[in-house]
């Protein structure tokens, strides 16, 4: 298994908006901006933790998530989320998007946690995008969770005067 | 940090010590009504002052930073009410009895514009660092600030008379002033329970929202509507009065870097103000607060829009987070001040003596995902690293181990930093703001590095629908930086699932793990 692994000469990180960034194998500790190659530095320190060292400036950096090959990596305090691939994975994940169709649902999920203060919307109704749903109260505000789509209301999970998570599925809409 | 603040007694003249010998302090021990980075504010004050401090240990924060600023801890974890501590009047009371505090802060928040609270510390023979129990309640029902303010001639955006009883009312109103209209709670502040409508369609809805909320947050769910001002500025007066009855301002403050209506970022003086504009509205500022007799600190807020023209919104009647900025360009400790006029001393300077050296601009740095629409992001503070320097403040109430709890505020940490002018300011802002670290939490520093670069932030033109209408994008996305982030989840791929020798490794079970990614995960669980 190791020897067909070592056969890959290429490795991609493909960003949430699907960027594309290639890496040859065995990655090299230098990154190359036009004809110059600039040295890439991962340093740990009791100071400042984990950073990257590059161009002489030191870059906080964090692992938030990882999981499989998809890495959530806070960097100078932003975070990028990447899928990492090889040629063959990257292949399969054309093929797969390919005959994918489109989209039918959009599911709300809150985007905190909270409290559901209240339920503007029934199964069945048919909502614009932009118009309000539910209201969740996070850390003293109260926050309208917009509907990003129009569409109908499949389904409400959301219910008044109950706690979330984070990522909990609050609405259902069927476009 | 204490030499962060200005020198006690202000403006120069006499050295400190006489200045703090001049008059008998009454204030012997204070009880701290609040936490996290105000609470430790406070008591840097009363610690110079040589005034003793008790601080209130909770269940949710034993272990905060604020309680080794104080003398004295009052161990309340054992509480089970479903109140938090600093919400409870009752017990409060009891707190600075049994402690023999005889003088009580209460911070910002929490019970800081109680006027019931103000009072029962009043019946009970403990100082309340703050204004009357009168002056709160005047100015903490909105209606009757409206009123107060319509009777002393202070410009106002035209509204309702008193407090609306139903949408339809409110509709009638709206339609006589015209659309967009504000909807505002009665005993509002902060925010909560406000509505901007922009058609007559929305109106039952939004009054609805705007009530549920007033009702919760405040206990009162009364609202009334005014016409709303389009793209203002948030301009605010600072002003300090004693029993006297003796009033000046220590100049503005301008907060418009705000989103709904909770401000990210500070600054004084205002770039939108001159000298005879800065006249007219303190002078108002000053009025106002005279008419309810005012005495301690406090914030006068008024809008300003394109023309100008500006318009009383309501006043504050505590220390303000935002305090610092004023501090700094006036060299005066607002605490330190309030401390001095509870006590009874009169104000020691005339509005003459108030000059404004310099600029000051103040971050408010929080536990908040700026990516994902500013949602908060608790968490432990596992390493926080703020720079210092002579241009640099920085007022916080946590340190590395520290969490961010979801029961109060996302505030890290205030960044407060000063410039000789405006320019210099944003410019030790933008160094200053490269040397903040902090890891565990994603926080809204990547917000700041994108405004102090921002055109309209740096040529002042700026509005409180800046955020909203003028931004596309919350932060600065640098191509180079993605890319190393990208080469560094490569890396970690490879270490997970290549075998690759030049990686200094354990090796176990066929996966590769870096020993600071496994550090990381096994804090995680």
């Amino acid at each position: 298994m190791a020897n067909d692994k070592l056969q890959i000469k290429k490795l991609y990180a493909l960003s949430s908006e699907n960027k594309k960034f290639s890496f040859s194998l065995p990655l090299k500790q230098n990154i190359r901006i036009g004809k110059r190659d600039y040295e890439v530095k991962l340093k740990a320190d009791e100071k400042f933790g984990t950073y990257i060292l590059w161009k002489n400036r030191k870059f906080p950096v964090e692992i938030v998530r990882s999981s499989q090959n998809k890495y959530e990596i806070l960097f100078n305090d932003i975070s990028y989320t990447f899928s990492v691939e090889t040629p063959f994975s990257l292949q399969r994940k054309k093929v797969l998007n390919s005959k994918r169709g489109k989209v039918e649902q959009e599911n709300i999920k809150a985007p905190m946690p909270g409290k559901i203060i209240d339920v503007l919307v029934r199964e069945g109704a048919a909502v614009l995008r932009g118009e309000p749903v539910v209201i969740l109260e996070a850390m003293k505000m109260q926050n309208e969770i917009i509907s990003p789509v129009n569409g109908t209301i499949l389904r409400v999970l959301a219910k008044p005067n109950t706690n979330v998570m984070k990522d909990d599925l609050l609405v259902e809409i069927k476009l | 940090m204490e030499e962060d603040l200005p020198p006690l007694g202000g403006l120069g003249g006499k050295t400190q010590q006489e200045r703090i010998s001049m008059e008998v302090m009454k204030i012997k021990r204070i009880l701290i009504a609040n936490r996290g980075e105000i609470a430790v504010r406070i008591m840097k004050t009363a610690h110079l002052m040589k005034i003793e401090t008790v601080a209130v240990k909770t269940a949710v924060e034993p272990n905060a930073m604020y309680l080794a600023s104080a003398d004295e801890i009052y161990d309340n974890t054992d509480d089970s009410s479903e109140i938090p501590v600093f919400l409870d009047i009752e017990k409060l009371i009891g707190i600075a009895l049994k402690t023999n505090s005889n003088a009580i802060h209460p911070g910002y928040g929490f019970l800081a514009e109680n006027a019931y609270f103000a009072q029962k510390c009043l019946d009970n023979n403990l100082i309340f660092i703050g204004p009357s129990p009168d002056a709160i309640y005047k100015m903490g029902n909105k209606t009757i600030a409206r009123r107060i303010a319509l009777a002393n001639g202070i410009p106002m955006a035209t509204g309702s008379e008193g407090n609306i009883a139903n949408e339809e009312e409110a509709a009638t109103i709206a339609e006589k002033i015209g659309y967009p209209v504000i909807i505002k709670a009665a005993s509002g502040g902060g925010g909560r329970g406000m509505r901007i409508v922009r058609k007559a369609e929305e109106m039952e809805k939004m009054f609805i929202i705007a009530s549920k909320e007033a009702e919760k947050a405040f206990n009162d769910p009364s609202v009334f509507v005014e016409k709303y001002i389009e793209n203002p500025k948030h301009i605010e007066f600072q002003i300090l009065g004693d029993i006297k009855g003796n009033v000046i301002h220590l100049g503005e403050r301008e907060c418009s870097i705000q989103r709904k209506h909770q401000k990210l970022l500070e600054e004084a003086p205002s770039p939108a103000l001159d000298e005879k504009l800065r006249k007219r509205m303190g002078d108002m500022a000053v009025q106002i607060a005279r008419a309810v007799d005012y005495h301690s600190a406090g914030t006068v807020e008024f809008l300003l829009d394109s023309e100008k023209n500006f318009y009383f919104m309501e006043m504050n009647t505590r220390i303000q987070v935002e305090h610092p900025v004023t501090e700094i360009i006036t060299g005066l400790d607002l605490i330190e001040q309030q401390i001095r006029i509870a006590n009874g001393e009169e104000l020691k300077y005339k509005q003459s003596d108030i000059k404004l050296k310099g600029w000051a601009i103040e971050c408010r740095i929080n536990a908040e995902d700026v990516q994902a629409g500013f949602a908060p992001d608790p968490g432990k503070i596992e390493s926080l690293n703020m720079p210092s320097g002579p241009c640099i403040r920085i007022d916080t109430g946590v340190q590395s181990g520290s969490s961010i709890v979801a029961s109060y505020d996302s505030m890290i940490a205030k960044l407060i930093v000063k410039g000789k002018d405006r320019r210099d300011a944003i410019k030790n802002c933008k160094m200053a703001l490269d040397k903040v670290w902090i890891k565990g939490t994603k926080t809204t520093l990547p917000f700041f590095r994108m405004l102090v670069r921002h055109q309209k932030f740096q040529d002042g033109t700026f509005t409180t629908a800046f955020i909203e209408k003028d931004l596309e994008k919350y932060y600065l996305n640098s191509e180079y930086e993605e890319m190393l982030a990208a080469w560094l989840a490569t890396k970690l791929f490879i270490e997970e699932n290549l075998n690759d020798d030049s990686i200094n490794v354990n090796f176990e079970h066929g996966k590769v793990m870096s020993p600071w990614l496994l550090n990381k995960r096994i804090n995680q669980f």
